[in-house]
Order: structure tokens, then sequence, then C-alpha cells
């Protein structure tokens, strides 16, 4: 995260990660799909010809947070840059998957559903680790989703064995196809609601800006042109904890 | 971060890099756009950068203006609204009219990058729609302007409608846009590709300098085994001469006549003694053979007296066998650079172990034949150097039990039997070969196996050919 008092802006970082061909371009296409001019900025891809991502995916959103209550001192419009990126999934492309993670404030994995990429998505699952790792960083301290992506192929691991697994898991699980812009937004959400609350938690975001807590989702999801309500999205959900960074937070 | 983390830090980049309008276009570029955007629309514009410099300017002077700037007040109050138009913050909607005395309008627009205010965008000056007479603050500035001069040139001004000008600025912010966003993707980009060549080339260098370090520490293993091997070797040598030599002079009655049974004893002493003293032998040349140290008594060797001489010492060991021996030398075999000695533990070692190998009433063939050198398919000039190139070689055929083609690169590796049963029966260290191979490479020569159809080794020694020298070529002579 970086916070530039002077420009009053906050910029987070998120990191969509996952096996090569998972669906996390098709993720950040749907999302720029789906959201309106406004807040959304260009979708900055870089692929090669067989469209698969070369150095990273990016998509800008941006967020003007004016307190609706609890002022801060001098408070004006606070500007949320929320920045998504993707990792380039192939193997060879190690050094830059650990670049983009680098500062990364939160991350979606987003996990092939079809059976025959489960050791994929383990594997990467590892290989964030290991990155993270190196970065001084651990999953424990990182706000993660996952995603598992491809509902609509056939053999793809069952929704009972992803409600199975995802309950035994810590990281909230969202079932989704990108392609069909199903799951996208709840992931999204997901990711950026556990990624505030701990930011907020460590920073006092929500002070410094002047809102509640709990006002900035659905103040995002106005700007975004998204009707209906955040905690719908939430709660699409199937596993894990959404709660699990909320409990530093000092009263 | 820990100490692996990489040294390329590009969240500035990626994150929260400060986009500088200056930095992402090419100024030539942005000037030319704008010449034709006035060239298309014939009102003048200029880009500012947010700090303030002039970054293109397409707006050659206006008549009224070049008219107005000839007399003093003129000069100043022109002066004035353009230093006034260029401090002028297009405000919260970034977009705002700066008028000008003359009745002519500036519009200040922000160019905006990813939410930011990255420039200004001045159109102007041009009239509004509606204006069509001087108004009387042109002539207010100074005395010297005759109304009637400036109301002439005022038609020649621009003139355009406020909803035309924001329709077609926002058309240049468009296109301006664009620039920047191919102009950032592509700086993006190109950090991100150094970056990631600068990641992959520190963790290449990581695994380098482990590797290195592996490298030399096996180099520094290889080598306090190869100095145990010698020393050891060494200091078993010294008392074992001193039993074969004891021996020796027991079984030859030296210390009085020995009983039949005790003559027999002493002899197995004697000859497991030779044995060891063989053995001990082998490993110090192969240690010497391994750590470079192996002198060579480089010299002319006539290979037909060298080959001549092994059959001479084993044609009693092949006949007690019952192992027919031949030599078929190819005649004009001539000489070549070595170590006769060397040469001859070589062969000595091959025909022993094709006898050993061989059983009765079968047969060792000792076969020398020059083969000139095929040489490199693409060399240059092949077909006038291959001709000087030639190698001697030599073949052990026997008629033995064969060595499976999957056996026959192991067999040269130290210690290696194809089966360990044929220790018992055959006897043998399994170090011979694997100095037969040093030795023969030491000679710049290789050796390798084939079968000897239907049943039996071949084992093929190849030994370069001296080259003749030039001087010992033939002359061609008018």
């Amino acid at each position: 995260m970086q916070i530039n008092f002077g420009g009053r802006e906050i910029g987070i970082k998120l990191v969509y990660y996952g096996p090569a061909l998972s669906g996390k371009t098709t993720n950040l296409r749907s999302l720029h799909q789906m959201t309106t001019e406004g807040s959304r900025g260009r979708l900055m891809t870089l692929e090669t010809k067989d469209d698969r991502t070369l150095f990273f995916d990016m998509l800008p959103l941006t967020f003007r947070a004016s307190g609706s209550s609890a002022r801060a001192e001098g408070e004006r419009t606070m500007t949320l840059r929320v920045k998504i990126f993707t990792v380039p999934g192939q193997v060879l492309h190690a050094s830059t998957r650990r670049l983009v993670l680098q500062g990364a404030d939160g991350v979606a994995f987003i996990a092939d559903s079809q059976i025959s990429e489960t050791e994929h998505n383990a594997a990467s699952f590892l290989d964030l680790r290991q990155n993270l790792a190196e970065l001084g960083l651990s999953l424990k301290q990182l706000p993660v989703v996952i995603q598992f992506n491809k509902r609509d192929l056939d053999r793809v691991r069952s929704d009972d064995e992803i409600g199975a697994l995802a309950r035994r898991g810590r990281e909230p699980v969202f079932k989704a196809s990108a392609v069909n812009g199903q799951g996208v937004l709840e992931t999204f959400f997901g990711l950026l609601h556990l990624t505030w609350t701990r930011l907020d938690s460590e920073h006092q975001l929500a002070k410094m800006i002047g809102v509640k807590s709990d006002e900035l989702l659905p103040m995002a999801a106005r700007q975004l042109g998204l009707t209906g309500e955040v905690s719908t999205l939430l709660s699409a959900c199937v596993g894990g904890s959404l709660d699990r960074h909320t409990t530093k937070v000092p009263a | 971060m820990t100490a692996d983390a990489p040294n390329v830090l590009i969240e500035d980049v990626l994150l929260d890099g400060r986009i500088r309008l200056e930095d992402l276009v090419d100024r030539d570029g942005l000037d030319e756009l704008c010449r034709s955007f006035h060239a298309l629309f014939g009102i003048p514009v200029r880009i500012y950068s947010s700090d303030g410099a002039l970054l293109a300017d397409a707006a050659g002077e206006q008549e009224l203006c070049a008219y107005v700037n000839t007399t003093p007040g003129g000069r100043k109050a022109c002066a004035a609204v353009v230093g006034a138009v260029r401090a002028h913050e297009p405000g919260e909607t970034g977009d705002v009219v700066h008028p000008c005395f003359t009745g002519a309008n500036y519009r200040i627009l922000a160019i905006e990058y990813d939410g930011r205010r990255v420039g200004r965008l001045i159109v102007g000056p041009f009239l509004p729609n509606n204006l069509t007479e001087a108004p009387p603050s042109l002539f207010a500035i100074d005395p010297a302007i005759v109304p009637e001069e400036a109301q002439a040139l005022l038609p020649k001004m621009p003139r355009a409608k406020a909803e035309t000008v924001t329709r077609i600025s926002g058309h240049l912010k468009a296109v301006l846009d664009l620039i920047l966003f191919s102009g950032h993707k592509a700086h993006v980009t190109s950090t991100m590709h150094l970056a990631s060549v600068r990641e992959s080339y520190r963790q290449l260098e990581e695994k380098t300098g482990r590797l290195q370090e592996a490298f030399d520490r096996l180099k520094e293993l290889d080598r306090l085994k190869s100095n145990f091997l010698a020393t050891v070797s060494h200091e078993l040598r010294t008392p074992l001469t001193s039993i074969i030599g004891y021996s020796e002079m027991l079984v030859e009655g030296l210390a009085g006549e020995l009983r039949p049974e005790q003559q027999e004893f002493v002899k197995t002493i004697h000859e497991k003694g030779e044995q060891l003293l063989s053995l001990i032998m082998g490993l110090l040349d192969l240690s010497k053979l391994e750590s470079g140290t192996m002198r060579m008594a480089m010299r002319t060797a006539r290979m037909e007296a060298v080959l001549r001489e092994v059959v001479s010492t084993l044609t009693p060991t092949a006949r007690k066998k019952g192992v027919r021996l031949e030599l078929d030398l190819e005649a004009g075999m001539g000489e070549l650079r070595g170590d006769p000695e060397r040469l001859r533990q070589v062969f000595l070692n091959l025909v022993e172990n094709a006898i050993k190998f061989t059983p009765t009433a079968g047969s060792v063939t000792l076969r020398t034949r020059m083969v000139a050198d095929a040489g490199e398919g693409e060399e240059e000039g092949l077909s006038l150097l291959a001709p000087t190139r030639s190698h001697l070689e030599v073949r052990v055929e026997d008629t033995g039990i064969g060595i499976p083609p999957r056996e026959r690169a192991k067999v040269f590796d130290p210690f290696y039997q194809v089966d360990s049963s044929s220790t018992r029966e055959y006897g043998g260290t399994g170090l011979g070969l694997s100095i037969v191979k040093r030795l023969v490479e030491a000679h710049s020569g290789d050796i390798r196996i084939e079968d000897n159809p239907p049943r039996g080794t071949t084992f093929i020694v190849s030994l370069p050919q001296v080259a003749p020298t030039v001087s010992e070529a033939p002359r061609v002579t008018g």
C-alpha cells in the first residue's frame, strides 16, 4: 500500500495469481466489462500472439471517497486507487511473477476447477508461497481469497466437493465462470473487503479518509456502477472466513 | 525483506509512479499533432506540462495581436493576458475560459491520465461566435490603437462556438489519452522487461555461485581422494615388496629346503603377493592418471615392435589355456608418437583380458590397419586436410563371452565388472580397462568396443599417426 498524504491518495495493489490458463486475465476483462467508465481505467494487457500473458495485465480502479460522517481534520475528497494485476501463469515467467507480487496488499488465487488441473493449482499455490517467502511475506499475513474458475466446463470438481474443501480451509472461496462474468465481482469484492479490513485495522484508513469502515465498499460499488448490495456479493463466499483480518482492530 | 528478495523495485512504476506527460510522449510528435489540429480547425493550441513547461505549440501570432503589440500599452497588456492564461488552473471541472481584452477567449482544459492531471491544453485565442465588433476594452489599452484598423483585423481571428471548441478539444484530449496510454504501456512493459531480465540474471548468478561452490568442494574432495589413494598404495607396496622377496627366497631354498607342502604354501603366498602388487600398481596408475601426474615418456614408438612383444609375452598364457593367439600386421604401419612402455601396457592388458574371457579352442587376434581420418563433415578445406591425417587402428578380437551393448561404456569405469560373479570365475580387479582407457586418451586416442560376430568382442584402439610436416610433403616442381 502507498499513502500519499499531499495528494490525498491511497494506492492498493491486488494481484490475481494462479496457474497458466486458469482465467486470470479473463477475470480482469470481465471486471472491466461489468463496470462503468467513471471509475475504471483502461485495461492494460500485454499478451503474446497465442493469448498468453507475457508480463502482466493491469486494471486500475479509482474511487473518490468523501466522508459522510466522522470527518477528519481538513477533510477533503480522498482518492483510493486500486490496481489489479495478473501474473503470467506459465512456469518460465517465475521472475516476473515475483516482481509483480512485490508490495501486493491482497491476492486472489484463481484456480482451475477442472479435476485434471488439480496438481497445477497446488503447484501454483506452492509457487505463490515460495515467492512470498522470498519477498519476506507469508500467506498468514496476506489477505487471500480463492476462486474456483471455469465452473461452466465439464469434468470439474463438484460444488459439494468445493464446499467441503472450502469449509475446511481458511481462505474465503468463490466459484466463478469468469468468461461469463459469473463470480468475478464476488471474488473482487471478497478480496477488496479482506484487504480493506486488514489495511484499515493497521493504518486507520477509514478515519483518515473520514468514512466509516463499512461505508467504503458500498461506495466503491456505486462508483463502479453496480446496483446490487455488496453484502449479496460477499455472501457468495462458500467457505473460509471473510472476517479473519478484523480481529486486530483497536476500538 | 529477506536477503534473497529481488533487488529490483518496480513498485513505483507499477503502482503509483508519477506519470509525467513529457516522459510519455515524443515532443516533436506532440508538436506535429498540435499543428495538424491547428491546420484542421484553424484554432491555435498549446500543450503545457503540469509544471508549466510548454511542450507543444501551434499558435502562430494573430494579425490583431501583432497589431496590438506594436503599441507599448498593447504589448504590456498582451503579455499580462498570456501570462495569466498560462497560470490559470482549470479548476475542479478541468475546463475554464479566460477572456482577452480583444474580446477573444482562451479555453484552458486539464489533461488527465489515470485520474490525475498531467498537463494543460490551451485552445485559443478564438472569437466567440456572437462577437462582431471589437470591444471597448481593446481601445482602452492604448490610445495609439486605431479602432478602424483593429476592427478590420478582428474578422481574421478564428471564430468558434463554445460547443465546437468543447467537441474538438474533447477529441484532442481523447487522442492524447490514447497516446499517453500507449506510451505508459510501453514504459511499464520495458521497465518490467528489464526488471525481469535482471531478476532472472540475479537468480542465475545465485545458482551459478552455488554450483561453483559445490564444484570446488567436489574438486577438493577428488584431490584428497587421489592423494589418499596414492599414499595408501605407496605405503602398502613397501611391506608387500618384502613379503614377495622373502617368499621368493624361501621358494628358491635360500633358507633351506622346504617340504613339498611348505613349498606349495609359500608359492601361494608369493602368487597372492604378486596379485596384490599388481592391484596396488593399478591403483597407483589410476590415481596418477586421474590427477594428471602420470609421466609419459613420449617419443617415436614403433608399434610393430610393441605389438610383437605383447604377443610373445602372452603366447605361453594363451597356449596354456588352449587359445590361439594371432598377430595380423598391415604392412607399412610406421611409427607414432607415444610412450612405448605405456602402449605395451595397454595392449598387454587388452590381450590378456581377451585370452582370459575366451574359452579353450577359441582365438584372439591382434590386427592393425591404417585408417584415413574422415574429419568433420562441415570443416573447411576437408578434401585437402583429411588426407594428411590418419590413425592407426589396433583391433583385439576374441571369440569369448562378449559384452552386451549397454555395458560397453561402463566397462571402462574403475572397479566395474559386467557380472560381479565373473570376478570369481575369471579373476581381475576391474581396474585394467579403466587404466587402458586413460592411457589411450593420454595418447590422444580413443577406445571403443564392437561385436566380433558370430561370437566375442573386439576392442578397437585408435591412435593418431604423426601428421607429416610441411617439409616432408612432396614438392611440386615446374
